[in-house]
């Protein structure tokens, strides 16, 4: 679904990502950890698109395309999703209003016909119980006001009424507690099938305990470093992040 | 002299064959020295230093001079439609009884017009004009050229549930206007304006009218003014308000289109416990202009004024906001706010804005705040990451930048109305 070749990126003039290697195939779960400032936030936003990140080098083809060369929107519709880190506040754009123009552009975009009010109410009041939520959110504008643990749950209530082929989920555990882990957890426990692929990006091995991921790699220095089964986070979770660095500073090869 | 003041003089000089008694002649010679002693806005004046009137003084417009000239029927390209009753119709400045439907009005309410007016209720109606009229030098040209005059008073106790639709239409190129209005409540009464600019030809107009308004004690008004002239239009208008004991004054002003605008507004809370809220928009695309001066007076102890302005800047649009509190030495216990946020969306775009805070007394709660800035960059991307166009994610993130104005308007009617008004393109026909 995914192939990430030799990906490089800057950050103004700084290289962030030195060269990341990864294939993520339809149905499974990955999960990339790593220290502060090691690149995992620069690797899902050059994947969404964001514009601060400049590519250098390296390919991304997502369902044999070339994702790099889309839009934004593009690659949202094409079933791309991203669950930010810090969501962002919009005063004035209503909450429904975004969940159903969103749904209905990439409906639209797969040349399905849009849903009507009614419809569409019927879905989003049907997920929000998943998530646990008040509906009086939806006539709230985005995230305006919002608790951390409500932008959170927030990102993954669009996540799980857009259903993407790829979601990447931004330190999605940070900033919940343990209850509302549980109910983010299960969301997007829900997502999961044979036909659909996520990328967590977390620094704490936490969320793993919720969401057991099929493969971890550790990011460090803008490339990854190692990669295994969800072994390694518990190991990780042992050991911190210090003998990765260590590793580098003596050049060992990553595997 | 410019071709413009050329032909406001012929106008006024033409008005001498009115049938207007000595004392309205002489109010109006009164009005046109004091016109002249004040001499053309340049932006050599501090009041106008940002706002050229170069485009106006070079137009050549005609006044008229009949004080009834009537659109009879359903003229087709008078823009009527979906405005309510009741409502009063003024086009090209003159009243149109034919347009207006006030039947139906309650018996609280009472309409008087300048030309039925008897010579006592014309000196009054003059006094209570003076204030509106002194704030600017079109105010002066206002009173010693205005044609059409309309008096609303709304007995204590009454309260309008409707919103009362006050429709000025620019209908003729090549013409100005200029009108008066003054609106007085009794005390506990209660009314909505809802007051339409609007321009129906493309052809240079210039609208001229001044508003006086006084509020007896605990008494209500909400007054929301769109303008939507021709994009050739110039819209000069002045604004005062007194306001008596526990009085509640909201006005709501939207500078959506036309050449160039500039409203003056005063508010003046001369008892105690009187509020007064005063939010507005304006939009700019290339080479308008909109500029508001306003200027809250708290004269007494215990009142509270809440202002916000917020300006959409495209093209090589401009505009100016200057925003005067001042607080008497004796006004204790004042509460103020006000804030002026623009949202500048080209690099040729200009906006000047000034806050001037004037407070003499020592007990009082007061603050402000401006800020100018671009789109927010991030909920232009995170709006993108949910597969919305990034054109139209733009125009969301203007409109709800604005919309905010909109939402505190307290008539339901009314404010979905503004509300689908300024969810339309953005920026007129120059969107860039």
């Amino acid at each position: 679904m995914l192939s990430i070749k030799n990906l490089q990126a800057s950050v103004g003039d700084k290289p962030i990502l030195k060269g990341i290697n990864l294939d993520v195939k339809a149905g499974e779960v990955h999960a990339i950890m790593g220290p502060n400032g090691s690149g995992k936030s620069t690797l899902s936003n050059v994947l969404a698109g964001r514009e601060n990140a400049t590519v250098t080098g390296g390919s991304v083809t997502y369902q044999g395309k070339d994702l790099l060369a889309l839009a934004v929107e593009e690659r949202a519709r094409e079933g791309i999703f991203l669950a930010f880190q810090y969501p962002v506040e919009i005063p004035g754009v209503g909450n429904v209003y975004l969940l159903k123009a969103a749904l209905n552009a990439q409906r639209k975009h797969r040349g399905l016909p849009e849903l009507d009010a009614m419809d569409f109410l019927a879905l989003v009041k049907d997920k929000m119980k998943l998530m646990e939520m008040n509906e009086s959110m939806l006539y709230r504008a985005v995230n305006e006001g919002f608790s951390g643990g409500e932008k959170k749950r927030n990102e993954i209530l669009q996540m799980v009424v857009l259903e993407p082929s790829l979601a990447i989920l931004d330190e999605t555990d940070s900033g919940l507690d343990i209850d509302a882990l549980k109910v983010v957890s299960h969301g997007v426990n829900s997502l999961r099938s044979p036909d659909r692929a996520m990328i967590l990006v977390t620094h704490y091995q936490r969320l793993l305990d919720y969401i057991k991921p099929d493969f971890v790699h550790v990011l460090s220095d803008g490339r990854i470093q190692r990669s295994g089964g969800p072994e390694l986070a518990l190991e990780l979770e042992r050991e911190g992040y210090a003998w990765v660095g260590n590793e580098t500073n003596e050049g060992v090869v990553a595997p | 002299m410019n071709p413009f003041l050329t032909q406001c003089r012929a106008s006024f000089e033409m008005q001498a064959t009115l049938e207007e008694g000595v004392v309205e002649r002489g109010q109006r010679q009164a009005e046109w020295t004091r016109f002249e002693a004040l001499g053309w806005p340049t932006t050599r004046l501090e009041d106008w230093k940002y706002t050229t009137l170069s485009g106006l003084e070079k137009l050549s417009l005609q006044n008229s001079v009949e004080p009834r000239e009537e659109v009879k029927g359903v003229p087709p390209s008078l823009p009527l439609e979906g405005i309510p009753a009741p409502r009063l119709v003024f086009v090209d400045g003159t009243f149109q009884p034919d347009q207006s439907i006030i039947d139906g009005l309650p018996k609280g309410v009472r309409l008087r017009f300048w030309p039925d007016l008897d010579a006592p209720e014309r000196e009054r109606f003059t006094h209570k004009m003076a204030p509106a009229r002194a704030l600017t030098a079109f105010g002066a040209l206002n009173g010693a050229l205005f044609t059409e005059g309309v008096w609303i008073t709304v007995d204590a106790g009454c309260a309008l549930e409707a919103p009362l639709h006050l429709v000025k239409v620019s209908r003729t190129g090549q013409r100005m206007s200029h009108g008066a209005v003054l609106l007085e409540l009794g005390e506990n009464s209660e009314l909505t304006l809802r007051e339409h600019c609007v321009g129906s030809t493309d052809q240079p107009t210039h609208s001229n009218w001044v508003t006086a308004i006084e509020l007896a004690p605990r008494a209500r008004l909400t007054l929301v003014k769109v303008q939507q002239e021709g994009l050739l239009s110039y819209h000069t208008a002045a604004l005062h308000a007194l306001q008596r004991a526990g009085s509640h004054l909201q006005v709501f002003s939207f500078a959506l289109s036309g050449a160039l605008g500039r409203n003056d507004i005063t508010l003046r809370l001369i008892e105690p416990h009187a509020e007064c809220v005063l939010k507005g928009v304006y939009r700019v695309a290339d080479r308008a202009l909109q500029d508001f001066h306003t200027s809250i007076e708290h004269d007494s102890p215990h009142c509270t004024s809440d202002e916000c302005f917020k300006g959409v800047l495209e093209g090589t649009g401009r505009a100016v906001f200057n925003g005067r509190v001042r607080v008497a030495l004796d006004a204790q216990k004042t509460s103020s706010r006000q804030s002026n946020h623009n949202l500048l969306l080209s690099d040729k775009a200009e906006v000047n804005t000034k806050p001037q805070l004037e407070i003499f007394a020592d007990d009082v709660k007061c603050s402000h705040g401006t800020t100018v800035g671009q789109l927010d960059e991030e909920q232009w991307f995170y709006l993108r990451t949910r597969g919305i166009a990034a054109d139209l994610a733009r125009t969301l993130l203007i409109q709800a930048f604005t919309l905010e104005i909109a939402e505190v308007i307290p008539h339901f009617g009314v404010r979905e109305e503004v509300r689908r008004l300024l969810s339309g393109t953005v920026g007129g026909n120059d969107h860039v």
